[in-house]
């Protein structure tokens, strides 16, 4: 991240502007300087070529008669007088017939030009040379070259650019002041806004405002963003109001239900509990009246005690039913890993050894595991093996199979039988209690068996589904979601 | 390709001119003429009447003063003129004095003065004996000696830029 920081967009506000306008400052200065340099080299240079001008023409004026009488001696005297000044380099006399009078050089020893006529007069590289007519009586009669070196304009421009750099410089940090302070005004709003923004979502808290210090587009954006946040304000205000209202009525409707609930497990609990006291009376009495009085009643009477057992019985396999369907909608679950396989194989043995009246076979998957509260699986299991067991005993021979298959999120355990199967138009009903498909005298039953496992599965949080032809065997898919997804 | 072979013709006259060594005469000619264009005649100065150079007695220049004339000094045409005799000479405004004729200097300076004439010689001692300019040899090269004083007489001025370049003025 850190050597992103350099890039243009990660920049903070304050630096963009600081460097736009330290940018633009440095340019326009910079160009101010360069055309403060060129327009100097240019007046220096026409200084230069009107000083050398007048020097030239002063030294041909006072040469003239000198180079008339062709007096050497005269002419190097007046021409070594351009000594003094201090960037001429070469100075050269000519007769009219091109002949060299007299030659003066600075330190440097230099030839005259051989050739005056066609030389390029004015600014060359390294030097500015002038040939001027020797006149007198507006007659020419002899003429001078003038060479200059540039080193005076060299030092001079140099200087110049030295002292434009340094003004340059100095208004430039007066800039970097001047802009540092000035950003200000305008990065300020901007950054007290992003400020507030970043308050108001880390608090939280819709009440604060930003402050609105102008009247110009900033102002108007603070301004914006500040109705924005009201209504954010009054919208949440709103949600929440409305949010705590519902969470109200939820808790009121939840504890009635759970009052309602709990009034009907009670009621459920305390009836079948009740409902023994009674009915054992009735078995116990029956069964007395059975062998006590069995040589006072006829056949008939005989029979009707019978019948009055069977149905004892019978209720009590239902209150037996009714109580264990209310446990596992009470217990608590308590989830582990179950060994589905090894529980189904107890199931197996117990009704192996119970009434195996016909040629049975119960395969279960080896290695079958879910999680979840063991003892309650136990009573579902148990309620789909025996299920199984009771719709095939009409069956030539039994075959019940058990199997699982498994994807990342759950186990679904399939009991698959040959027995009598249903019809698949009422499989609604199949899972309600006291809801049964088939009649008492075709297979015995009290319809509360696969309520207690369905039960159990959506206590689970699990699905139980099953699919079946009349006559062709029936099978139930129980799916049961891993730990991980419990309670979600 | 021109310009180049100006160039070559320029540089064959130059190397001429200096191949060329000019006789003493010649030099003295050319200084005559120069003389003229540093000296200022007291005359009212209306109409350039043409300025006359004489030569009296015999004439030492051949003739190679016949150059002079036709050419022009201070806006003034020259004319020559070899005088005989030195009432001949009222006529003149140069006058060279030739050495045959160093024994009548004092009538014919004397007369110059009258006339106000700018006179020139190669006498020894000219200036001394009240000539205005006369020619001097120093070693080998040509000068010239200017007497202040005699050109003041004879109401001439004398520019200082010749007066710089003279070998000795007296005043």
């Amino acid at each position: 991240m850190t050597q992103k920081h350099w890039r243009w967009r990660y920049w903070p506000l304050k630096f963009k502007l600081m460097f736009l306008m330290l940018a633009t400052s440095l340019l326009g200065i910079l160009l101010v300087c360069a055309s403060l340099i060129v327009i100097e080299n240019h007046t220096y240079r026409n200084q230069m070529d009107a000083e050398m001008n007048a020097i030239a023409a002063v030294v041909a004026e006072q040469s003239a008669a000198a180079l008339l009488f062709e007096d050497q001696g005269q002419l190097d005297s007046i021409i070594s007088s351009l000594n003094r000044i201090s960037s001429a380099e070469l100075a050269c006399v000519y007769d009219l017939d091109n002949r060299l009078l007299s030659i003066w050089s600075s330190e440097r020893v230099l030839g005259c030009p051989a050739e005056i006529h066609t030389l390029q007069q004015g600014f060359g590289n390294s030097y500015y040379q002038i040939l001027t007519p020797v006149l007198l009586d507006d007659e020419t009669v002899g003429y001078f070259y003038l060479r200059a070196h540039l080193g005076v304009l060299a030092k001079h421009l140099g200087n110049f650019i030295l002292m434009a750099s340094a003004v340059g410089l100095v208004i430039w940090v007066g800039l970097i002041v001047v802009a540092s302070a000035l950003q200000r005004m305008i990065s300020q709003p901007i950054l007290e806004l992003s400020d507030t923004a970043d308050e108001i979502a880390d608090k939280q808290d819709y009440g604060i405002r930003a402050p609105v210090r102008s009247f110009d587009e900033l102002g108007h954006l603070s301004t914006a963003f500040n109705e924005m946040i009201a209504t954010i304000q009054t919208q949440n205000q709103q949600i929440m109001d409305s949010y705590e209202n519902l969470e109200r009525v939820v808790a009121e409707r939840t504890a009635e239900l759970s009052l309602a609930n709990k009034e009907l497990e009670a009621f459920s609990y305390s009836v079948s509990h009740d409902l023994r006291q009674p009915l054992r009376a009735i078995d116990g009495f029956s069964q007395a009246l059975e062998e006590d009085c069995a040589d006072r009643l006829d056949e008939t009477g005989l029979d009707y005690l019978r019948r009055v057992r069977a149905a004892s019985i019978r209720m009590g396999h239902l209150i037996d039913g009714m109580l264990c369907l209310s446990r596992v909608t009470r217990q608590v679950i308590e989830y582990q890993d179950v060994d589905i396989s090894a529980l189904l194989a107890e199931l197996r043995d117990e009704l192996m050894a119970s009434d195996c009246d016909i040629p049975s076979s119960i395969s279960i998957q080896p290695g079958i595991v879910a999680q979840g509260d063991e003892s309650m699986l136990r009573i579902a299991f148990y309620n789909l093996l025996e299920n199984a067991w009771k719709y095939t005993s009409r069956c030539a021979q039994r075959d019940i199979r058990v199997s699982a298959e498994k994807t990342d999120d759950a186990v679904t355990i399939i009991v698959q039988d040959n027995g009598a199967g249903f019809d698949m138009q009422y499989v609604d009903k199949l899972f309600v209690a006291f809801n049964r498909l088939h009649s008492p005298s075709e297979f015995p039953g009290t319809g509360i068996g696969l309520a207690t496992v369905y039960r159990v599965v959506r206590r689970h949080y699990g699905e139980i589904s099953a699919m079946s032809s009349e006559g062709k065997g029936a099978t139930f898919f129980v799916k049961l979601p891993r730990a991980a997804l419990k309670g979600e | 390709m021109v310009r180049l072979a100006i160039a070559v013709l320029f540089a064959c006259a130059v190397g001429a001119g200096h191949a060329s060594v000019r006789s003493e005469y010649e030099l003295k000619a050319a200084f005559l003429f120069n003389f003229t264009r540093f000296v200022s005649w007291h005359e009212p100065p209306s109409d350039s009447p043409p300025l006359v150079v004489c030569v009296i007695g015999d004439n030492p220049f051949g003739d190679l003063l016949e150059p002079l004339a036709g050419k022009r000094s201070q806006g003034r045409d020259l004319e020559l003129s070899y005088v005989r005799d030195p009432s001949g000479i009222s006529v003149c405004d140069v006058l060279f004095i030739s050495a045959s004729e160093s024994r009548n200097l004092p009538t014919l300076l004397a007369l110059a003065q009258e006339h106000r004439v700018l006179t020139v010689s190669d006498i020894a001692g000219f200036t001394q004996a009240g000539g205005v300019i006369g020619y001097v040899q120093r070693g080998n090269v040509i000068r010239f000696e200017v007497n202040l004083a005699a050109a003041t007489a004879n109401g001439l001025s004398i520019n200082s830029r010749l007066l710089e370049l003279a070998a000795r003025v007296t005043r």
